[in-house]
């Protein structure tokens, strides 16, 4: 069982092959922090919406979701640590803002 | 979240009905709950086809809402899509799945249960629109 593993979806074109590395590394490297190093080879996938397709408040979105599914259950506190720190690497890695992000850390 | 995903076969429905959809989702959910406008993600998906009918609403809400509320929401989401996309009623389905709220994080915050919304929660919308005016 992996630690946890990872469904990117983004805007088709809003975020870039290179870019789309840096964040699988930076998912990894944050999983690795705070869940142990198991986590290190988390999976990652990355999901395109087609233009014309998400709309966020009845309008076109730019928005992505960050879906994690954590491999057992997660005291809140520490998911709380994962999803921060999540958030602070995807906004820095990809250069966008709080509301362009919705991270989620389930239980199995 | 809210999280509604709309599995439709390839090439049914055209982006204007896709918009229109959207926009109505919007009206339905905020609505009902409350919610800012903002917090509504609504994603069209053409290669979904593993449910029992070909058109499917399948949402994803934070948990701890009345059954009467969530049973007012699939019923307005439902009669929403008919309307707008101008599909036969037999051929839409749909669901809402729950989870805890705070197993997400949106805006930069933990989304609060239902019903522990702050005032500050409510204003989403504004602080959108100040940081799209700003550029």
């Amino acid at each position: 069982m992996t630690a946890i593993d990872y469904a990117c979806t983004m805007q088709e074109g809003q975020i870039g092959p290179d870019v789309r590395e840096r964040l699988a590394q930076g998912l990894r490297r944050v999983s690795a922090d705070i869940l142990g190093p198991d986590a290190a080879d988390a999976p990652v996938r990355f999901i395109d919406i087609p233009k014309g397709f998400g709309f966020r408040g009845g309008e076109p979105s730019s928005t992505s979701l960050v879906r994690g599914t954590a491999g057992e259950p997660l005291e809140q506190p520490l998911r709380e640590r994962l999803l921060n720190a999540i958030q602070d690497m995807w906004l820095e890695t990809a250069g966008c803002t709080t509301d362009d992000l919705v991270a989620t850390v389930r239980d199995p | 979240m809210p999280y509604y995903r709309c599995a439709v076969p390839k090439d049914s429905i055209p982006y204007d009905r896709r918009a229109a959809i959207a926009k109505a989702f919007t009206d339905v959910h905020c609505g009902a709950t409350g919610a800012p406008r903002s917090f509504v993600h609504v994603v069209f998906d053409e290669a979904d086809d593993r449910w029992d009918t070909p058109y499917f609403i399948d949402g994803g809400n934070r948990a701890g809402r009345p059954e009467a509320k969530k049973r007012e929401l699939l019923e307005g989401l439902t009669a929403a899509f008919i309307e707008h996309s101008g599909v036969d009623p037999s051929e839409v389905g749909g669901r809402i799945t729950e989870g805890p709220a705070s197993w997400t994080m949106e805006g930069g915050k933990i989304l609060p249960e239902p019903g522990e919304e702050t005032e500050e929660w409510y204003h989403h919308d504004q602080r959108i629109g100040a940081a799209a005016a700003a550029g």
